[in-house]
């Protein structure tokens, strides 16, 4: 996978979690993944067509999720709400807006379709593009009554 | 001031509402889509319209051309909030009248300065 088509999604994500949610994310070695199923709880998921097409799913553990919501919205939350939900097709809606930017400095011209959320683990998802699928790791300190810990979260796309 | 803000995604008009707090606008009025915001800009006065892009019924380019096409409401600032970034997008926005835009991921600052230039725009 060329670095072109990695970067802008680095670059987006770090952007938007660092403007909106004032967290700074690290990311973490890329792999490419063999399956086609989300890789955390509540994954929002786009589709992506025009010089190139492809998908992308943004993709967060149960407690990433419900961390971002409550840092977004700013309410109280225990478990994985609509609200939830909405809050995470939101994000990658944005992830998607800012990398489509990213993309058209390189030349690229994507348009996007409407989010989906899809909420469990190891859902099927539908690529368009066959697999594998890069899969981009990040890392951020979820902090908590309980102190910080570092979160995981993941970033899958496939592009032809 | 008054402001009207106009998304379909009730969690994007928190985050909203809530980045309005941060710079101290603290009377918001909400509509999920244009046709909705048209209904409470013949009932209520508003100072400002904050309009997402891509909503059901009524988009966020037919809420402005609306607006902007209307004697009674063409003088209230229209800022565009989208996650389109998109050359293409914000060309269509500014022919039809928007008086700013702003990209998402925005801070309060950024937002504060997006609504200051869509007031100077109309004078207010």
């Amino acid at each position: 996978m060329d670095v072109k088509y990695i970067n802008p999604f680095i670059v987006a994500t770090q952007t938007v979690f660092r403007t909106m949610l004032g967290i700074n994310v690290e990311i973490m070695k890329p792999v490419l993944k063999n399956v086609n199923t989300t890789s955390g709880d509540v994954t929002g998921i786009m589709g992506l067509v025009g010089d190139q097409k492809g998908t992308i799913a943004i993709s967060l553990r149960k407690k990433g999720a419900i961390f971002v919501f409550k840092t977004l919205i700013g309410d109280e939350c225990e478990d994985v709400t609509h609200e939830v939900v909405d809050a995470i097709g939101e994000l990658t809606n944005i992830i998607s807006g800012q990398a489509r930017k990213e993309f058209e400095k390189a030349g690229i011209n994507l348009k996007a379709s409407i989010p989906i959320v899809v909420v469990g683990k190891d859902v099927e998802m539908n690529f368009i593009t066959k697999i594998p699928i890069v899969c981009l790791p990040f890392q951020f300190n979820l902090v908590n009554g309980n102190g910080a810990e570092k979160e995981l979260f993941f970033l899958d796309f496939s592009f032809e | 001031m008054k402001v009207l803000v106009v998304d379909d995604f009730a969690t994007m008009r928190k985050i909203i509402k809530n980045v309005l707090k941060q710079i101290n606008i603290e009377n918001v009025v909400e509509a999920e889509n244009g046709r909705h915001a048209l209904d409470v800009l013949r009932k209520e006065e508003i100072d400002l319209i904050i309009s997402d892009w891509i909503m059901p019924e009524m988009t966020g380019i037919d809420f402005l051309k609306a607006c902007k096409s209307d004697d009674a409401i063409k003088n209230i600032p229209f800022l565009m909030v989208t996650a389109e970034a998109q050359k293409d997008c914000i060309l269509e926005a500014i022919k039809s009248g928007v008086d700013n835009y702003i990209v998402k991921p925005f801070t309060p600052e950024k937002l504060q300065g997006a609504i200051d230039k869509a007031r100077a725009r109309i004078g207010k």
